[in-house]
Parts: structure tokens; sequence; C-alpha cells
């Protein structure tokens, strides 16, 4: 899968805008949005957020993670466990770069954000790395990983069992030989 | 020494601690450097309640159940007492605050800070504030004049000021203490006190002598002093009574002198020799607390039972004192488990109590007699007896100097008046303000060194673009409507109050304007209407305007304003009645229409509020109901329905998750039901950034028992007839309504109250089910009768019955004013029927406010009839006349044949039914109603049985009307009635197709159309997209198809059918349909509301199929 499908995916993702202008409920083949009510919060996909704040048509309500203390938590329990911890949506980093891309002047501490954001992301792909390439030094079966973002997967899954295929295909050659 | 010095105890970390007393005395609060406050139910209480109110704090004051104290974080907070909830900043500074204090009345707090300033404020409106510059170092100590005209200042610039508080000038000043640069340098802190009571006096701690200055000439009238002070005075505390002035010092010296006679009558020393930095007098007993710099709390008791004080002696033996005092402090530790003190002359020097100078000696003797082997023993015995003793003297003891104090008085208080507000601000002295925050939009307010300007914007960005004005003026109200910005600041030295309109909606270049104020008239409240703007002003006027400025009425208020609100043309304005006591406040309210019509509809009528509550919020619905809030959360309506009463629609701290959160009303809104509100943490109003959040919650009438589904249903049966209430309101205005926000209500409470109905049968509440179906409208006591009915009521149904007939009986009786309009509609068809023509009219009126739920019924009515006839076969025979029970079921069958007829034939039964009865009228009623609803269009397209080109092309068109209404009938009532049946069980169903039947035998059929609405299901299901049209065009073309022979059948039938007699078809259909009913019974057991949605069509054309099946039979 390529990051932008994966990004697609995660713009079906639900986020808080408080609209500026007033419409009925739309309907829509993946279900009804509104009514929008100047001033009132509504939940709308975070490709329509996106849409209407480009558009000035709204205010963008960052996630409830999308916070500077949960995050600032969140990277020291991810830097603290030796495990992948649970993040606080799985679209965790798509959101963010979406979101702060677009709205950050509704977003307070974006910088902050981004900077927590890609440390915990960070820290996640090394240990992805680091378990991927013991599990290849130690010749294991099969692995288990918990807590595995989409997007996380989708960094190194392709090139990881293509390697392991190839891996596979160099070691079965070499044992006739032997 | 007569008084017992308690052995200190671990109060808090250490750091400046400070003490005080509650109002009665039943508790020690302190507050220290680790950020807590402590409540001591007495020394030995062992489980101190915690309060944490900052990282560190710096002093506490505690009035009237309001704990104020001075953190670390520069501010000064309220927190209630004795739960400890924060309750509001009441102030800030740029430092943080070193000692806060209330006035003798609770009312006001004063602030000293280390920013050189002190503030005087008002603990119920912190925005009323009061500044006193000119100290040039950190303010060490404040003390307020108990006349509360003075205010006395210590500083770090070496100068103690008296301030007059009204005008905040400095009366006077003394260089009495040294200069240094900081509190922590300070070498006292010098707290310093007015005398209780009068207020003659004023003791300030210099250096090592009390100095006592006269209040008015500020010279200094004695000094206080004894040999024993050997180091700079820190703190004076008076004694309630105003008689006895304590003074501590750096080293922990403690005197106590009676002020008339200069004497000290007592001396004590700190166990530690600690800095004393806190010192408070019991309000009744003679206690002393005290605090050191080390954290730990102390308590004297029995101050002044030497009356006698041998001062003398107590001077001359003071260096031998000292010794035995050491060790008698020794002694006292030996008790005291958080600071373990080897002590080996405990008991040894147990008799230095013996020495003292006291009265208590002998007590003491004796109980040392008892004791002496046991300290602890004795400590307890001897503060039990005190105890006991102060008791009786506490009277004596504050009684003696009461002379010197104002009257006592015990009745209820007057509450402070509420100060005026706009709905929707936060408090004016923030430098970040809102200053209204509406359904329109948002005006906030910046007021700080770099920027005093107002930022308006607008939810609906169609309405306006944002804007950014200069606030040069310093307007401190605003109010936003679709229309204008409306501003108002009050008068200053140089300028007048102003009114400031910015009309951005006017269409010429000039958009705004300003009225000037005359003199000495100050605008105290805004608000805007439509098209109007009226401001409210300190000499008790109202002054309205046009939103183009021209100006209108003014009328007088009786009392002062608190807030205005507008909303189309409604003006509300809240004043003060009259005085409020003991924390109520005395509100009225003045509701009028500045329409065309001009009225007055609330005549100040006293607001209700919540007990010691004031106003919060004053606003319109977005419908135009009048609504407030009060400071308890309780949003009230008016209640236009029963009589203009108010009624508490909800309350918005039962939402609130902590104590001290609140919601911030900002728009109410009737349809959908919504209270727009931003909840605020630990505090009453939001902070303007973060930006806040605007949440909804919902609304709930105080209703009893809402856990159980009777009180449920009833809360939401009121609930939806109160939010109802505007339509009326709007109707009767002019205004335009969503009719189908409404029939969906009014469906909505009909609904409820069947449910309330079906409950109550099943409870066997049958009173109660009467009393129910009161509220109902006439369809659904028709629906009501056949449920108690189905369910063997059938005395119920017998009642509900006589009561529907009364009803209609009182309509009947009542004037009609529509009636000519209604002939003229029915004249078309209905001229025939002119004995009954008259009563439908009536029904129609009242059904017209119903509309689906009138529709329901209809369906209903005509459902209920063939019921009724299986129990009494005979209805239909010729003679039958007025009999209560049968006249309605003759009259509906008229009603629902009727409905298809061509209103031109003559059909033979329509005569039959001699009887006009009133339940049925609705029915009909129902059907000229429908021409104009353009929904029966759309209906009319899903809904294949529709045989509109079949039947002879009616030339009026309600005639074709009616055979619209006729065809959708079943599909809405199906929708509306389904939960219903659901509990009435599954007949109807039966009941539903004999009433097809019935409808359909009224009219001739042609074979043609027999044929066809038996394979019109065929046909549909073989085309599904056909429309009806072509429906009918296929089936000619089947119908052609078919063999000639099968075609006579179907006319033989068709004429047999149309010449039958209507009671000899029941005959014969009766055991059909009853087969027919018990096949759908099984089926709709088995399957759910939803399915049997879906089924229903179909069952129809299986019904007309079997009907056709009986036909052959036969």
């Amino acid at each position: 899968m390529e990051p932008a499908e994966v990004e697609f995916l995660a713009e079906k993702e639900l986020v808080t805008i408080v609209p500026n202008f007033s419409l009925d409920r739309i309907h829509l083949i993946g279900g009804d949005l509104g009514p929008f009510n100047p001033g009132l919060p509504v939940e709308v996909p975070v490709w329509l957020a996106i849409n209407l704040k480009q558009r000035q048509k709204c205010r963008l309500i960052p996630p409830e993670w999308m916070d500077v203390e949960k995050l600032e938590e969140i990277r020291d329990q991810e830097r603290k466990e030796d495990t992948f911890t649970p993040m606080p949506s799985p679209y965790y980093m798509e959101l963010t770069k979406l979101l702060l891309n677009y709205a950050s002047d509704n977003i307070p501490k974006a910088d902050e954000i981004r900077t927590l954001v890609k440390d915990t992301w960070d820290t996640r792909v090394a240990k992805l790395r680091l378990s991927a390439d013991s599990f290849v030094r130690q010749q294991e079966a099969h692995a288990k990983l918990d807590n595995l973002t989409l997007m996380e997967i989708n960094t190194t899954g392709t090139f990881l069992t293509q390697a392991l295929d190839h891996m596979y295909k160099l070691r079965t050659n070499l044992q006739p030989a032997e | 020494m007569p008084s017992t010095q308690k052995p200190m105890r671990y109060g808090h970390t250490e750091g400046h601690t400070d003490v005080c007393f509650d109002d009665t005395g039943s508790c020690i609060v302190t507050c220290g450097s680790d950020g807590d406050v402590r409540i001591w139910e007495n020394l030995d209480d062992d489980d101190p309640k915690s309060i944490t109110v900052g990282e560190k704090a710096y002093s506490c004051a505690l009035k009237n159940g309001r704990l104020i104290t001075a953190v670390s974080n520069n501010t000064v907070q309220i927190h209630t007492f004795p739960e400890g909830a924060p309750d509001g900043i009441l102030t800030r500074f740029t430092m943080n605050a070193n000692h806060v204090i209330f006035n003798s009345d609770g009312t006001k707090i004063a602030a000293g800070s280390s920013d050189f300033m002190v503030k005087v404020v008002e603990v119920t409106d912190s925005s009323k504030q009061k500044t006193f510059r000119g100290h040039d170092a950190p303010v060490l100590s404040l003390s307020f004049d108990p006349r509360d005209v003075y205010l006395a200042s210590a500083s770090c610039d070496g100068s103690v000021r008296v301030w007059k508080i009204a005008d905040q000038t400095c009366t006077t000043s003394w260089p009495l203490l040294q200069k240094c640069n900081d509190v922590i340098s300070a070498k006292s802190i010098c707290r310093l006190g007015w005398q209780p009571g009068s207020g003659k006096l004023l003791a300030i701690p210099v250096d090592k002598v009390v100095k006592l200055y006269r209040r008015g000439t500020w010279d200094s009238q004695l000094d206080l002093s004894h040999k024993s002070i050997t180091q700079s005075l820190n703190v004076v505390a008076w004694s309630p009574c105003g008689q006895y002035l304590a003074a501590a010092s750096v080293d922990g010296n403690i005197l106590v002198w009676n002020v008339e006679t200069q004497e000290c009558i007592e001396r004590m020393q700190h166990e530690k020799n600690y800095t004393i930095c806190g010192l408070a007098w019991h309000p009744k007993h003679k206690q002393i607390a005290y605090a050191d710099t080390e954290g730990s709390l102390g308590l004297l008791e029995n101050i002044g039972d030497g009356k006698k004080p041998n001062d003398k002696l107590a001077g001359a033996m003071t260096k031998d004192y000292n010794d035995l005092f050491d060790g008698e402090d020794d002694n006292c530790s030996n008790g005291d488990m958080i600071e373990p003190q080897s002590s080996p002359k405990a008991g040894a020097n147990e008799d230095n109590d013996d020495l003292m100078p006291t009265l208590g000696l002998l007590r003491r003797a004796i109980i040392d007699d008892d004791n002496s082997l046991d300290i602890g023993m004795i400590k307890a015995n001897s503060s039990l007896l005190e105890k006991e003793d102060d008791d009786d003297q506490a009277g004596g003891f504050s009684a003696l100097p009461s002379s010197t104090q104002q009257p006592f008085y015990d009745g209820p208080m007057p509450t402070p008046k509420q100060k005026p507000f706009q709905s929707g601000s936060t408090p004016a002295h923030l430098a970040h303000r809102f200053m209204v925050w509406n359904s329109v939009g948002i005006i906030r307010c910046y007021n700080d060194e770099q920027d005093n300007a107002i930022d308006v914007e607008f939810h609906d960005t169609s309405i306006h673009h944002a804007t950014h004005l200069p606030n040069s003026l310093n307007h401190t109200m605003a109010d936003l409507s679709t229309e204008a910005i409306l501003l108002a600041c009050e008068s200053t030295e140089e300028l007048a109050s102003k009114l400031h309109c910015i009309h951005f909606s006017s269409w010429d270049t000039n958009k705004e304007w300003t009225v000037d104020m005359p003199e000495d008239e100050d605008i105290e409240a805004v608000c805007l209407g439509q098209g109007w703007a009226a401001c409210a002003t300190s000499a008790l006027l109202v002054r309205v305007f046009t939103v183009g400025g021209v100006q209108k009425e003014i009328f007088s208020l009786p009392g002062p304003v608190v807030s205005m609100a507008g909303h189309g043309e409604q003006l509300m304005v809240i004043y003060h009645r009259g005085t409020g006591f003991d924390g109520d406040q005395c509100l009225g309210v003045q509701l009028m229409e500045l329409g065309k019509k001009k009225e007055q509809i609330l005549h100040g009528d006293p607001l209700s509020l919540t007990k010691k509550s004031y106003l919060t919020w004053v606003g319109f619905s977005a419908e135009g109901t009048p609504c407030y809030v009060d400071s308890e959360g309780i949003v009230r309506m008016l209640n236009r329905g029963v009589g203009n009463t108010w009624i508490p629609v909800c309350n918005t701290r039962e939402h609130c998750k902590g104590r001290s959160d609140h919601y911030w009303v900002v728009g109410i809104h009737e349809n959908p039901q919504q209270l727009r509100c931003i909840p605020c943490k630990g505090a009453r109003f939001p902070p303007t950034l973060p930006r806040p959040a605007v949440a909804i919650l919902s609304f709930k009438l105080p209703y009893c028992q809402v856990t159980t589904e009777k009180g449920q249903m009833e809360e939401q049966y009121w609930r939806s007839v109160v939010f109802l209430n505007h339509v009326d309101y709007l109707l009767k205005n002019g205004y335009e309504i969503d009719e189908n926000a409404k029939s969906q209500s009014v469906k909505e409470q009909q609904e409820l109250l069947m449910k309330l109905f079906a409950l109550s049968c099943k409870l066997e509440r049958e009173f109660r089910c009467v009393e129910l179906a009161d509220l109902m409208t006439q369809n659904v006591v028709n629906l009501a009768i056949k449920y108690a009915s189905r369910s063997r009521k059938l005395n119920l149904a017998q009642r509900l019955n006589e009561m529907a007939a009364e009803k209609v009986s009182e309509l009947a009786t009542a004037p009609e004013d529509e009636e000519d309009f209604r002939k003229h509609l029915n004249a078309g068809y209905r001229s025939s029927a002119t004995e009954w023509s008259q009563l439908p009219v009536r029904n129609v009126q009242q059904d017209q406010e119903m509309e689906d739920a009138g529709e329901t019924g209809a369906y209903e009515e005509a459902e209920e009839t063939p019921e009724v006839q299986e129990q009494r076969p005979n209805t239909f025979s010729k003679g039958v006349t007025s009999a209560e029970v049968t006249t309605p079921k003759s009259a509906v069958i008229v009603s629902s044949s009727q409905g298809r007829v061509n209103p031109f034939k003559v059909s033979p039964n329509r005569k039959d039914p001699v009887v006009p009865s009133a339940n049925v009228l609705d029915t009909m009623s129902k059907y000229p109603k429908k021409t104009s609803l353009s929904s029966s269009r759309a209906v009319n397209k899903q809904n294949p049985p529709v045989i509109k080109p079949l039947i002879p092309k009616p030339k009026s068109k309600q005639a074709l009307a009616a055979s619209f209404f006729q065809a959708r009938t079943p599909t809405s009532s199906e929708k509306t009635v389904e939960e219903r049946e659901e509990k009435t069980g599954n007949e109807s169903h039966q009941v539903k197709v004999t009433a097809q039947q019935n409808t359909e035998n009224g009219r001739p059929k042609t074979g043609f159309q027999m044929w066809l609405e038996e394979n019109r299901a065929n046909i549909l299901t073989d085309n599904p997209d056909l429309n009806e049209a072509e429906v009918i065009k296929e089936g000619m073309s089947r119908f052609r198809i078919l063999s000639s022979e099968e075609r006579m059948v179907w006319t033989e039938k068709a004429k047999r059918g149309s010449v039958s007699d209507l009671a000899e078809d029941k005959k014969r259909k009766r055991p059909t349909t009853d087969e027919d009913e018990v096949k759908k019974d099984q089926e709709q057991k088995s399957e759910d509301s939803n399915v049997s949605k879906k089924t229903k069509p179909l069952d129809r054309s299986t019904n007309v199929r079997l009907s056709a099946f009986a036909f052959k039979q036969s």
C-alpha cells in the first residue's frame, strides 16, 4: 500500500469542527452529515473538515489527544516500554500531519505537537526496525507485534516480506550445496 | 500564668504560615508554604482536612463560608468553606500577594502584593476592584478599618499608610519601619490591626513596641511595650472584643495587653523561639492560635484568666521564668508525638505551674494532686475543664466589651444588590474578556498594555465578516444581532456615557451612529432586537431607539436594572424590585412587545430564583421564549401555556463533573431542544484563550420519579408540551412556523400519552387511564377506547366513550368562526349531506393543530368500526338511532366510504346513518384539508394501490384530493400506529382489512377495476418502476389478453359487488378475513415491526385477492 492510500483511509476518521455557515443535513454514500449550525460543533470526516477549512468555512477543534501534555505522556511511555504502546488513534501520524498542515492555526502549540508526534513515531519505527532485525538474526519463524498502526506496518511490511523471501531463497539454495 | 500553652504541632512544611479561626471558632484554619490550607477541628486533630490551593500559600482569610488565599501564582482565590471547592479567582497581581484580609462584614477583601499594589475587591463581584498605588516596595500587611472607611497598609518601603477606601487616597503615612527590598529580608512582617468595633485605634508593631494611633488625628496615642521583648515584634492581633491586644515577636515571644490599662496580662514564649508569623484570636473563647515560620501551629488557652495580672511579678521574675518556661515547654512537648523531645525534667518540674501567678492556680493544683504522675492526663483534664469554663465565660467575655461595638443585629441580613450585567459576558475587569457571546456571534474585548480593542466575530460568516474595532471610548457593554453591533460605555469625567451602534446591515453608507446620554446618566445595560436597540440607564430609564438611530419610546423602570434582552419585537428587562435578604436577590421582570401593537406582557412580576442565587444569564430562546439562568445553574423558561409562569427546564449543575465546574450558557433552542453552553472547569465563565468549545445539554423538567417508566414519559410529554408553546405564540404573532416540526412533536406527545395509557391499563389504573385520555386528542382517544376494549376493560372503554362524546358535544356547542370558509370548501361534494355538514367543520378546527395525529386517527377510526360491529352486528339495521355507543360506528362507515366516493354520485348507504355522531366527524373533516398538502402527492407516488384513473373523472378538486387521501392513509398510519400496534396486538390488521373492504364496497366498480386490484401486485412485481398511469395501461393490456369468459366473470362480480348489501358482504367475508387474520397473526409474531411495515402493502393485495376469492365462491 502506498502511504497516500493509508492517508486516504485516515481521512475517514471523524473530527470536530465549528462551521461558520448553516446547512441542513447532507446525505452522502458514507452516511449522513450535519446539520451544520454556525457556532455549533459537529463531527465530520477529516476530508470534509480539511476541505471546509481550506475554504475558510469552519474552525477545527483538535482531537482530544492532540494536546502537548497527553502526547508527552505517550512519548515517555513509548520510550519506557520495550513493546509498542497503544496509540490514541489508529491514524495518529496521518491525522497529525493532515490537521497540522491545513489547520495549524486552530491547534494550540502546533509545533510542539508536531515534534512530539514525530518523536513518538521515530521511537516506534526504531523499535520496529530493531525487532525486525532480531527477528531475522535469530531466524525466528514467527513474531507478534501488537498496537502497530497501519502506517507503521506500511513502512516496513513490503520490504520485510520481500527481504525474507530473498533470504529464504538464498538459504534454500545454500543448503543443497552443503 | 493562667493560660495554657498547648504543645506546638506540625502544621505545614517550613516557611511562612498563616492562621485564622472560622466564624464560629469551631476550627482553626492554617495555610503554609506547602500550598495547602488545613482545617483543624482542634489542636489535637490528627486528620485535618487539607485543601490544596496552590504551590505556596502566603496568607488566608475566612469569613461567611468563603476562604480566600493568596497563592504563589500571583492570584487571590476563593474557596468555599468548609468544602474547599474553588470558587473562582478574585484578583490577580503581577507578583504574589503577601496578605489578604476580609473587612468586618465579609463583603470585601483587601490584598497587598509584592508588586507594590493594594487592591480592595468585592467578594461577590470581582469586577468591583479598587487599586491603591503609592507604596514603593512590596506590601507587607493590611488591616481593614472595621467601619470600612480606611485601610491601613505596611510596606517594605518602611512606611505604614492609611488609605481612604472610597477615593483610594492616602490619608496619612508614617515612616516607621526599616526599609528593605523584599518581604523575606524584612525584619518584621508588621501585621498591623485596627481595634475591632469602633476602630478607634490602629495598632502597629514597630520594632519592640506596639504603637497605637488614634483614628482621625492619626497621632500616636500610646506605646505598649514590655521588658521581655528583646526582638522586634512581628504580629499584632486584637481580641474580637477590642479590649486586648496580642503581639508576637520574631523570637517567639507572645504578649497580651489590656489596652485600657496598658497592662501586660499574658506572656508566653514559643517553645523553640521560632519567629511567630501568624496570630489569631478565637472569636468567642479566650484562645489564641499562632503559627511560626517553621510551619508549626500552637494554641494558647485561657488568655486573660488572670484578670488581676501580676505584671510586676511577671516583670520582675522574667529571667527566672524564662528557665521555668523552658521547662514547662518541655513538659508540654512530652505529649507531642510529632516532635519528640526528650525531657529529662518532665514531671520534676511539674509544680512550675504552681508558681504561675494565676487565678486558675487552685484548680490546677487540685488536678496536679490527683494526677501528678501523668502529664498527659493533666493536660487532657485541664483542657476539658477549661473548655467548660470558657463556655461559661464566653458570654461574659464578649459581653463586657460589647458596649464599644456596634449594636448587634440578629435578623436577616440584606443581600448586596446584584450589579447590572450583559448576558453572555465575562467580568469587565479582565484584560481579555467576552463582551457578548450569543447565537449570532462573539464580541471580545482586549484591554492590555499594547491594545485596547474589540473583536467581533460572527458564527455565520454569511451575516457579516469578522471585524476589529479600536476601543478608544472604553466600551464595556455590547450586544450583537444579525443587523447591528451595539456598544456602550460608562461616563468618564470628561465624556458622557455613550451608546454606539454599528448598523452593518444598513444599505446606505453611514453605518454607525452614537448617542450621548444626558449628564449623570450612565448606561447600565443594552440590548438589540429586530429593528430596534434599547439601553437601560442609571436614571432608571429604558430608552428605545430604532436600529438606524431614531429615538423612540422611553419608560421608567421601577428599580435599578440588572439585565436586558431583546428578540424580535420582545424586550425583557430584569431589575431590582427591592432588597433581598439572606443571600437572595429580589428581582422583577418586565416583558413587552415593541412591535406595531405595543403591550406589556409581564408587568414587573417577581422573578423566581433559586435560594441564595443571583441571575447570570437572561435571554430568549431562538424561537423567542424568554429564559434565564441563575447562579445555581437552573435554567428557567417562560411557560406561555400556563399563564406566563416560569418553569425550570434544566439544571446545568447536574451535568457538571466537579463541584466548582459550571456551564456558561450561550444560547437556548427549542427546536431542536438544545441548551448551548460552554463547560468551564473550576470557574463560572470561560477564558478567551484557548477558544472555548460549545457543548450541548439536553433539557429535563424536574418531574418526580423520572427513573420509572411512568415518570420518564410524563417528563417527556410535558417537556414536549412546554417546548411547543412557542408555536402558538409565533402563530399568534404572525410568524412562520415549522409545520413539520410541530406535527412531529404533536405526534410524539400523543404517542407518549398512548404509551402512558397502555402502562396505566397494565397496572389496572383505570381512573388514571381516563385522566390521561382527557389529555388526548379525539382520534387518539378512539384508539384508547379500542385498546381498552381489547384488553377487556369494558368499563373503562365505556367511560372513555362517554368522555369522548362529551368532548365532542362541548366542541359542538362552541361558536364557530371558520364555518363559512369550511362550508365553502366542502360545498363541492358535500352539499347533499346537509344534516351533518356542520359538525365535521367543528372537528376540523380541533384537528387543525394535529395533522399527522389526526390523519392517523382518521384511519384508526375506520379501523375501529368493524371491531365494534363484531360485538353488535345489528349496527347497520335501519332502525338504529342515537345509542351512544353505536352511533359512532355507523358514521364512520359512511365517512370511510365517502372518502373515495365520487361526491356527485348518491350512494345508497350514505343516507343510512341518520344520526350525526361526533366521534366520527374528524375523519371526514380531514379530507378537504388534505387538498393543500403537497406532501400527499409525494406519498401518493410511492403508493401503488391508487385507483385514481379508474374513478369516473371527478369534477371537483376536493373529490380528487379525497381519493389521494384515501390512498395514502394506510401508509402514514402504518408508520405512526406501528408502535401502538405492537401493544394492541395484531388485531388491528384484521380490522384494517375489513375497513378496506368497506370502503371498497361503498362504490360501484367495473370488472377491470376489480381485476386490476387483484393483479396490481403482480404487475408491480413484474415492472417495479411503473408509475400509476403506466400500471393501469399495463393492466389494461393484460386485461385485454384475458379470455372473454374471464372478463365476463369479472364484470359479473363487479355488478354483484356493487349491488350487494353491505351487511351481506360482511357476513360473507367474515370467515375469510378471520382466517386471514390468524395467518397474519402468526406471521406478525415472528416478525419485527420493520418487516411488518414492508409486508403490509402485500397483505393488502392478498386481502383483495382473498375477497375476490370470496366473491368467486359465491
